[in-house]
């Protein structure tokens, strides 16, 4: 045991050792300044009599400095904004984590506690182990980013402490509360009544869902500024906190943040399945694999409408700002978010599609699997069809254009948006029938249920469908607002079948209990993928939230004239999040690791 | 030999984020720059304020990000293609150096029919345009399907009366 303890330590060091290796690889590869050899000249003479006039002069000119404020200082070869760019990306990874995972649990206790169910109270326990040390990394990278920025952006930082002077002793007092209600929340499982507990999750959700409404009133200033007059001065803190991008990226992080923690969790369950020794640990962890990623995926399918709305505001604010993300400098973004957001949705669909093997009678429903699958990938490859085509000189002439005369038309907003819409109706039918699997209804009204729910299907795929191809041949402003009555459709498609649904498989007749362990070991690989997958992600949204504003730190109001002040390649950025994503996951195995050491057995009773 | 599940995970983990990396390396590479300050001269011509004029609009003016010239079907902004041609028949009484510093200074003050107002006033941050620079961008917009009347002493309505505001907080 000494040993395996050993070579864990051993392992864990190499791991880090390996990840900074790597992070420093992708991190140097570009703009680094070049490297000047020094001249090669011969020693001045007398040189100890040179060096001591140069020592004299320094100290002379060291006494009579003028105070300077500095604007910026240098971080060592990476620069200080790839350097603030990979804390803050690490701060708001694991802030969401912690963010997000007291809402499940929470939800998680409160179902056990209706249902009398010790299980769901043992779920939620295992995700809240994960908390506490996630708890204190979110601290140490925020304090880390703070100090970086006060010693990087001196003048910038000073500017933001004075728009929001106000805010930062009720985000302190808030800080401490959360901390308050985690450890209470966490410590106090099961030595308080249930009321009790609940009461204390709540706590712990609120006061941690307005630490992030403050944090985000700084960023999104930062985007699209208000409450200030043009020069910058301070006219209303409430204006410069509710300023155009706050309430969607509120909501739109609320949203992201569940799908990330929940798939995460899942992670971790799939982590403790894989090692699992006994069918019943198989189990346990099975389900909450099955929960975290059932989490995430909720989360995950109104992610988009939450996204136009946040991007709807952005045009409000500034179509400048709008045209640049979706048509200018970061358009190509969304080709590798479009990658991205494919990979997720067919690996939950697969996770879904390996998940009914679980339950006896699942063939009735796998027969439908292939179209699902022939569906995913024609949208997924639709999506992330370019509008314009990196080409040769001979290419782009045979085509007639950057854009192919074909697939160019693909590569449009009719085309993604219906792709986007039929992709979450696709998941949502995935999920659906993966409920139903060993169950069949007993209702009198089945047969017209049923009817129902594939005429609601239908309509709201046709409207969906058809609003796309008839994006086509309208103006521009007529195009845009067809985006709403698709969303429409589809979130009232999806809210509609699941009320059907609930009604019709109440007192269902059960022809397979689902038998949970009893999964292939590659979906659990899966659901780390989803993991990874949403985590980088997470950091590529982040950069383009950031990296919209240009040149500014503070858009239109504080010009940016740091060494930094342009938008990297989207190499470049991918190569920083990578970076970002590595660090993470070396540190959550850590997290990992240590939720694992509670069920070990003490340190004596093993020797003995 | 059995491959320890730790190692299956770190070497998926790190799979999946190099695949992600090669995808974002597949992508057109372009760096965006802080667009450069032209120096202009109350002696330039017709032919060098139409010159800078056109590289105002690619660069600072950020014109480009939304309007296109010759390209027609639905578009987002109208095509500047003949603008200078209509621009003194739009709007009843002004004449087409007016009109175009009145869509430049204001520009939901006359929004082409079919189309949203949405540009942001071009002397204003974050563009901040100069006087100056508006009269040069008048320049190459005269020039597109008319002839250029406008030179760097033409008063124009709105104008400012001097440097662009971009930046005036904090550097």
């Amino acid at each position: 045991m000494r040993r395996k303890a050993l070579l864990a330590i051993l392992l864990a060091l190499a791991g880090f050792a390996a990840t900074v290796a790597i992070s420093t690889v992708l991190l140097r590869r570009e703009y680094r300044p070049p490297v000047a050899s020094p001249a090669a000249g011969e020693e001045a003479s007398p040189r100890e009599q040179a060096l001591a006039e140069i020592a004299t002069e320094k100290a002379k000119s060291d006494r009579e400095k003028p105070y300077v404020e500095a604007d910026y200082r240098p971080f060592p070869r990476i620069g200080s904004r790839t350097a603030i760019w990979v804390v803050a990306q690490l701060h708001l990874l694991f802030a969401a984590f912690v963010l997000a995972v007291p809402l499940f649990a929470l939800i998680i206790e409160y179902i056990g506690y209706r249902k009398r169910d010790p299980r769901y109270d043992r779920l939620a326990h295992e995700f809240t182990k994960l908390l506490s040390v996630s708890f204190s990394l979110t601290a140490t990278f925020g304090a880390a980013l703070t100090f970086m920025l006060v010693i990087l952006y001196p003048r910038f930082t000073s500017y933001l402490v004075s728009v929001f002077s106000l805010t930062f002793l009720p985000y302190v007092l808030l800080f401490f509360l959360e901390a308050f209600f985690l450890y209470t929340y966490y410590y106090g499982w099961g030595k308080f009544s249930p009321r009790v507990h609940l009461a204390l999750g709540l706590g712990l959700n609120l006061v941690g869902t307005a630490i992030m409404f403050i944090a985000n009133a700084w960023l999104t200033f930062m985007t699209s500024p208000a409450g200030v007059s043009e020069h910058g001065a301070l006219i209303s803190t409430w204006e410069a906190v509710a300023n155009f991008t706050w309430m969607p990226i509120n909501v739109h992080r609320m949203i992201a943040n569940v799908a990330f923690g929940g798939s995460v969790a899942a992670a971790y369950a799939a982590f403790k399945f894989l090692g699992a020794t006994s069918d019943e640990d198989r189990a346990h962890y099975d389900w909450m694999g099955y929960i975290g990623n059932f989490v995430a995926i909720c989360a995950f399918l109104p992610l988009p409408f939450a996204g136009y709305w946040l991007a709807k505001e952005i045009y409000a604010f500034s179509q400048t700002m709008g045209l640049q993300m979706m048509g200018g400098a970061f358009s190509w973004l969304f080709i590798i978010q479009a990658v991205l957001i494919g990979n997720l949705f067919l690996a939950a669909n697969y996770y879904l599609w390996l998940g009914m093997g679980r339950i006896a009678g699942a063939g009735e429903f796998q027969k439908y699997i292939k179209y699902l699958l022939i569906l995913i990938a024609v949208c997924f490859a639709v999506w992330a069809t370019p509008r314009s085509i990196l080409s040769t000189v001979a290419e782009i002439r045979a085509m007639g254009g950057s854009a192919h005369p074909a697939l160019g038309f693909l590569g449009v907003m009719s085309a993604k948006n219906t792709a986007v819409n039929i992709l979450i109706l696709t998941t949502y039918l995935s999920f659906l029938l993966y409920r139903r699997t060993g169950k069949i209804a007993t209702v009198s009204w089945a047969r017209a249920g049923n009817r129902a729910q594939l005429a609601i299907f239908l309509v709201a795929a046709s409207i969906v469908v058809f609003l796309g191809v008839y994006g086509y041949f309208v103006e521009a402003r007529v195009r845009i607002a067809f985006s709403v009555p698709q969303v429409l459709s589809v979130l009232l498609a999806m809210v509609s079948v699941t009320v059907i649904d609930v009604f019709m498989f109440r007192h269902a007749r059960s022809t397979g209990e689902a038998r949970w362990g009893r999964i292939p070991a590659i979906s659990q690989y899966v659901l780390i993928f989803i993991a990874v997958s949403f985590t980088w992600l997470m950091g590529l949204m982040g950069y383009v939230r950031s990296g919209l504003r240009q040149h500014w730190h503070v858009y239109g109001v504080v010009r940016d004239t740091s060494p930094d002040a342009f938008t990297p390649t989207l190499g470049y950025a991918t190569r920083v999040v990578s970076a970002t994503v590595l660090v993470f996951f070396l540190l959550i195995g850590f997290v990992f690791w240590l939720a694992s050491l509670g069920g070990k057995k003490d340190w004596g009773s093993e020797a003995s | 030999m059995r491959v320890p599940v730790v190692v299956k995970i770190a070497g998926l983990t790190l799979a999946t984020t190099a695949f992600y990396t090669y995808v974002g390396q597949l992508v057109p590479q372009k760096e965006v720059h802080p667009p450069v300050e032209i120096a202009l001269s109350k002696e330039m011509g017709p032919d060098e304020m139409r010159r800078v004029g056109r590289q105002i609009m690619e660069g600072k003016g950020l014109c480009f990000t939304c309007h296109t010239v010759g390209k027609s079907g639905a578009l987002r902004f109208p095509d500047l293609e003949g603008v200078g041609a209509r621009a003194g028949n739009r709007v009843p009484g002004l004449s087409d150096v007016e009109y175009l510093a009145q869509s430049l200074y204001q520009p939901d003050a006359f929004v082409v029919e079919g189309f949203n107002p949405g540009m942001p006033v071009i002397n204003r941050p974050p563009i901040g345009l100069t006087d100056d620079e508006i009269r040069a961008v008048i320049a190459y917009l005269q020039s597109l399907g008319g002839t250029t009347t406008v030179t760097m002493e033409t008063p124009l309505p709105g104008q400012a009366g001097g440097e662009g505001a971009a930046g005036a907080a904090p550097q």
